[in-house]
């Protein structure tokens, strides 16, 4: 029977879905019977959420500005505008 | 969300190919923001911001090799984290690699040895991540937090929750087995569970 220990070991695949449908079914059934469980589930998916929200910070605008200029005159080094129409 | 003159990733990739300038417009645009995120988990700001640019630059050659079996984005941030290893490795600073137990010492300390919590979750996430998020101070701690992350762990997270990579694309940036990222993802997200847990209680990073 998986105890509380085996399920904080897989708790992570059971949120990312890479479980079994028989360890799938275990945790299910552990899950209904034990509140302790259900809580550290629910902080864990909780978590993974704050993490989605907190990375997803915007760059910084100048920064992807002058690395766009860096870019735009490699490209032009490497092509010097020769033929018509570039 | 594309705006009507958007090109669609192959159309893209062709016009990088052929040095279009309004390829190269679109793709800065659209990648280096992510780009720029992947390798400041590995670097300081201002390397990454130098790691970036000099990558975008190979990318002017290196996109003729471009097989389009992955899409751009991990491409992209494949030679990213190459690069950034690279860096990493010439100055001599290891990259743990922590594919051992898969529970935290922390976390384990809290079952009884018949496999029952002992000291269980304290807390009961009322608020949503999003409310969370508002607190400046756990934003901070989180900041911290990942900071001191073992670098593949703190790769994983970020590649597979921020960025929503695939896990096969994950595997291959950091170039781990399946298995591996699942042990590495796991880890983290216990720390960053203990941390915010800790947070919550104490109102302490
Ligand atoms: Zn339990």
């Amino acid at each position: 029977m998986l105890m509380c220990r085996d399920l904080a070991g897989i708790a992570s695949d059971y949120i990312d879905g890479e479980l079994s449908f028989g360890q799938s079914v275990s945790v299910k059934m552990h899950l209904m019977m034990c509140k302790d469980c259900r809580s550290f589930i629910g902080n864990l998916r909780m978590s993974t959420r704050l993490m989605q929200g907190h990375s997803s910070a915007q760059a910084d605008d100048e920064v992807i500005d002058r690395i766009r200029q860096r870019v735009s005159s490699a490209l032009q080094e490497r092509q010097p505008p020769s033929g018509p129409g570039q | 969300m594309r705006t009507p003159t958007a090109l669609d990733e192959q159309s893209l990739v062709d016009g990088l190919k052929r040095g279009d300038q309004s390829a190269y417009e679109q793709a800065v645009s659209e990648h280096t923001a992510g780009m720029l995120s992947v390798a400041r988990f590995y670097v300081d700001p201002s390397t990454a911001e130098e790691i970036v640019q000099d990558c975008w630059v190979t990318v002017i050659d290196a996109i003729q090799r471009f097989e389009s079996r992955s899409s751009l984005k991990t491409w992209l941030h494949r030679i990213v984290a190459n690069r950034c290893k690279n860096r990493l490795r010439t100055s001599n600073r290891e990259i743990t690699t922590d594919f051992g137990e898969v529970l935290e010492p922390e976390l384990d300390s809290r079952f009884k040895p018949s496999g029952r919590w002992s000291t269980p979750p304290k807390l009961r996430f009322e608020e949503t991540a999003d409310a969370l998020m508002e607190n400046g101070a756990l934003s901070d701690c989180l900041d911290k937090h990942l900071g001191a992350l073992p670098e593949t762990q703190r790769s994983a997270l970020i590649l597979y929750e921020a960025h929503q990579h695939k896990s096969e694309d994950v595997c291959n940036i950091l170039d781990v087995s399946a298995s591996n990222l699942r042990v590495l993802l796991h880890r983290a997200r216990q720390k960053i569970f203990l941390m915010v847990e800790t947070f919550q209680e104490t109102g302490e990073c």
